[in-house]
């Protein structure tokens, strides 16, 4: 059965993919997919990371030229192989709404519509006309602001939409969004979802990419699953519950729990009471013991990395308290918490975690100099032992210690960041998405390293979006969802169905 | 061990460090370079250029740059910029002599002068480290209001300060060699030092490689901020006691424009604006490469409103070939 005969008889699909194969070096990206979407459709796209999610709307933007198989747009095929290829799916009406928003602050919401395109008059910009397209565009989605106000003034939801009112400049006919929601607070997201029904009710197809299941099943007709970069199932939102929808992102992998002692007994060095830093913290309260690791699991946006910073005093809370060794914390800042044995590894490793040009020696021991010094002085000998000792210890592969960090790879730069806290003899390691962007067998090292630190005795919150590595390294797993603990999962007892199931839930 | 055993590891070390360190030296090699041309072309165009007396002008006129920009390099690799160097050596001259006129100890009114430069050079720190002034502003404001002091108190008329034993010292050569150079020669090698072989110097290049990992990483971020700047006062302030030495008087007109010339020296020396990236080194032959131009050109006669012109060009020339040079040398290695 060719995809033709698949479609509905009274509609060509706006976009549709047929057998298309996409191979990277080591990993196939795009196994024999075939996918399609019918105007007015809204279809939400779910895998987990590495899947193919974005391999696949690559496909549709022309951003990525497919191995084998075509793409079609339109009801005619993309027939570009350069750089024209993106252009061309451009003019045939495909536009994406990234996750990161593109919008320039100090300019009027109609100048970043027309951004780069602004109406010209004899090269004047012609404002009026201008604002009143963008009025008018704006209150397509339901959007009711100034179209002369500055962008710095919207809500980040407002924002998200003005993104979208400007994919829905130039008569699209598939709209690709990517997690628009993941920054936003549960109301704020109210109202994207209202915009997206409004677009799909003009006709226009929305491809949907979410896990937030109650998003899903208020918007979406249907849901495409991929796993692994094949195109596993299309599933009737309506229909399939959640669990199900668990299985088929997750497949039968089976999952191995570490074999872990009791920590229970064990002394509680950091309790968190009531925790709330709006409008992504309502109210979190958990314990983490001696020689434990916690694990944080939560979808994108759900407050993780504004968890760990509230603890550490980067950002200050609005409310609970942080209890070290059992007494309270007055005034956290990042600095005290550090003295009192704490480190953190932040989650953008190139934007926070490393000094690219400096030698993997500084970035080590940056820490703590006065660890290889005399009176400021450093010694260039217990500056290359320390760090050898580290870099040993934590199978960084690099020639030399002074080797500049910027050119190793993600997974030996993220053991470095991990190791400055090891030499720094810090007892609370908290690891914000150590094992992003990093290789599979970098990824196991650290595993094994987070293991190694916890039986030395230190306690590692470990926090990560990728449900399948939780269960290899956690004592325990605790769920964030809308900014509160939702669940608590011990082993050997972590599962990762039920964990993703309680990520995704709604509320 | 065979020699074969011992080679390989050497030979793959090599690969992966060469370019770094090639291109490294490739800033200064190019600048060393410019420095022989200028030379050449000046010894056989210039009557008097390559003469012993001119020489020591040469170092002498080095040293009011050089000892000011080697605190800027600091502050420049550390990712901030400070403009008021020139105003801050006229003020604290004035202050020094002042402190003389009023018969103070001589070592006592340096060391007071001294500290004042630091003091004062401190406040665009605090500004930038704990209210998020931009430290071009911040230098701008001290920039003005400091020549504007001087010019006030004094009634742009010098400072005269009689007769000194010290001060006569300071501006009587040694070996030929004027002290100015001898100070500048050796704050260059405690610089040298601070920048690769102390905390404090490695902090720098953190702060100004990526502020927000050093912070994380626990660098007291703010202090070193402020320390900074109270270095580059501190520095504009040894550039006043020396010109009070050369002059016999505190000038509140002095060292007019010396922060550009400072400015120039760093940038041209191959340390980035962006902060990060730089060398001590890269900024010594960048002073001598600002000195010689402006020293050659006198020698040369050209008109002195011209002479501007072509330093500015010389200027943007150097830094221009420079990039280019580097920019070269990191793809050859890559390719």
């Amino acid at each position: 059965m060719t995809a033709t005969q698949m479609r509905q008889a009274d509609m060509t699909p706006v976009a549709s993919i047929q057998g298309c194969t996409r191979r990277y070096p080591g990993v196939l990206a795009l196994d024999n997919a075939t996918f399609e979407v019918a105007p007015g459709e809204v279809r939400a796209l779910l895998g987990k990371n590495g899947a193919g999610k974005s391999t696949l709307i690559r496909m549709l933007t022309g951003a990525e030229i497919p191995d084998s198989g075509r793409v079609l747009l339109d009801g005619s095929e993309l027939t570009h192989n350069g750089s024209g290829r993106a252009q061309e799916a451009f003019e045939k009406g495909v536009r994406v709404v990234y996750q990161e928003l593109s919008l320039v602050p100090g300019m009027t919401l109609a100048e970043n519509l027309f951004l780069g395109r602004w109406p010209r008059k004899r090269r004047v910009i012609q404002y009026r006309t201008m604002e009143a397209e963008a009025a008018q565009a704006m209150k397509l989605l339901g959007l009711d602001l100034a179209p002369d106000g500055l962008v710095a003034g919207l809500s980040p939801a407002e924002q998200q939409l003005l993104e979208i009112a400007r994919a829905m400049l130039g008569r699209p006919k598939l709209i690709i969004l990517d997690e628009p929601t993941s920054s936003l607070a549960a109301a704020e997201a109210e109202k994207v979802m209202a915009a997206v029904t409004r677009v799909a009710a003009q006709g226009i197809a929305v491809i949907y990419v979410s896990h937030r299941m109650n998003e899903i099943r208020q918007i979406a007709h249907s849901a495409t699953i991929m796993r692994d970069g094949k195109i596993i199932d299309t599933v009737d939102v309506k229909g399939a519950d959640t669990r199900e929808i668990v299985r088929l992102m997750l497949g039968s992998e089976a999952s191995q729990a570490a074999a872990l002692e009791d920590r229970s007994q064990a002394e509680v060095v950091l309790e968190v009471r009531n925790l709330g830093l709006a409008p992504k913290l309502a109210s979190v309260s958990f314990a983490l013991r001696k020689g434990e690791v916690l694990g944080v699991a939560g979808l994108l946006g759900s407050g993780r990395t504004e968890l760990l910073q509230a603890i550490m005093g980067v950002r200050r809370p609005d409310a609970g308290d942080v209890l070290v060794d059992g007494s309270p914390v007055r005034h956290a800042d990042y600095k005290r918490m550090l003295r009192n044995g704490f480190g953190y590894t932040p989650e953008s490793r190139k934007e926070e975690g490393i000094v690219p040009l400096l030698g993997v020696d500084e970035n080590t021991l940056s820490t703590n100099f006065a660890g290889v010094s005399s009176n400021g002085i450093l010694s260039a000998r217990r500056m290359a032992e320390a760090t050898r000792k580290i870099v040993d210890r934590l199978h960084v592969k690099t020639a030399r210690t002074d080797t500049p960090i910027g050119t190793l790879s993600g997974g030996n730069q993220q053991k470095v960041v991990i190791g400055r806290w090891v030499y720094a003899g810090s007892r609370v390691l908290l690891l914000d998405e150590p094992t992003r962007g990093v290789d599979v067998e970098a990824k196991a090292q650290i595993y094994a390293i987070i293991r190694q630190l916890a039986e030395e005795g230190r306690s590692i919150i470990f926090v990560s979006s990728e449900i399948e590595e939780l269960p290899l390294v956690c004592d325990r797993v605790l769920v964030l969802r809308d900014g509160a603990l939702q669940e608590e999962f011990r082993s050997p007892n972590i599962d990762q169905d039920s964990l993703m199931a309680a990520c995704i839930t709604g509320h | 061990m065979s020699l074969d055993h011992a080679a390989k590891p050497a030979a793959s070390d090599k690969a992966t460090r060469a370019g770094f360190t090639f291109s490294q030296h490739m800033n200064e090699l190019s600048l060393f370079f410019a420095i022989v041309v200028l030379y050449v072309i000046f010894s056989a165009t210039a009557p008097g250029f390559m003469s012993f007396n001119n020489q020591v002008n040469i170092l002498r006129d080095a040293a009011t740059i050089g000892i000011a920009a080697w605190a800027v390099t600091l502050i420049i690799i550390a990712g901030e910029i400070d403009v008021s160097v020139g105003p801050m050596v006229a003020f604290t001259s004035v202050i020094l002599a002042f402190l003389l006129q009023m018969g103070m100890p001589t070592p006592v009114a340096f060391v007071l002068a001294i500290a004042l430069g630091a003091l004062l050079g401190a406040i665009p720190g605090v500004l930038r480290a704990y209210f998020d002034v931009p430290s071009f502003v911040g230098t701008l404001g001290m920039w003005s209001a400091l020549r504007g002091t001087a010019l006030f108190v004094t009634d742009a008329l010098p400072v005269s300060i009689g007769r000194n034993d010290m001060l006569d010292a300071l501006d009587r050569s040694i070996f030929g060699i004027p002290p100015a150079a001898i100070v500048m020669l050796v704050l260059f090698g405690v610089f040298a030092f601070i920048s690769r072989k102390t905390a404090f110097g490695r902090s720098v290049f953190a702060i100004g490689g990526n502020a927000h990992a050093a912070f994380l990483s626990g660098i007291s971020v703010a202090r070193i901020r402020v320390a900074l700047f109270a270095v580059g006062g501190a520095m504009a302030a040894i550039s006043g006691i020396l010109l009070v030495s050369r002059l016999g008087s505190g000038n509140a007109t002095a060292a007019n424009g010396l922060e550009f010339d400072v400015i120039a020296a760093v940038v041209v020396g191959g340390t980035a604006l962006s902060g990060g990236r730089g060398s001590m080194l890269g900024t010594l032959l960048g002073v001598l490469v600002i000195t010689l131009i402006g020293n050659g050109l006198v020698l040369l006669g050209i008109n002195p409103f011209f002479q501007q012109v072509v330093r500015g060009l010389i200027i943007v020339i150097a830094v221009l070939a420079n990039i280019q040079a580097i920019k070269r040398s990191l793809a050859r290695n890559k390719g």
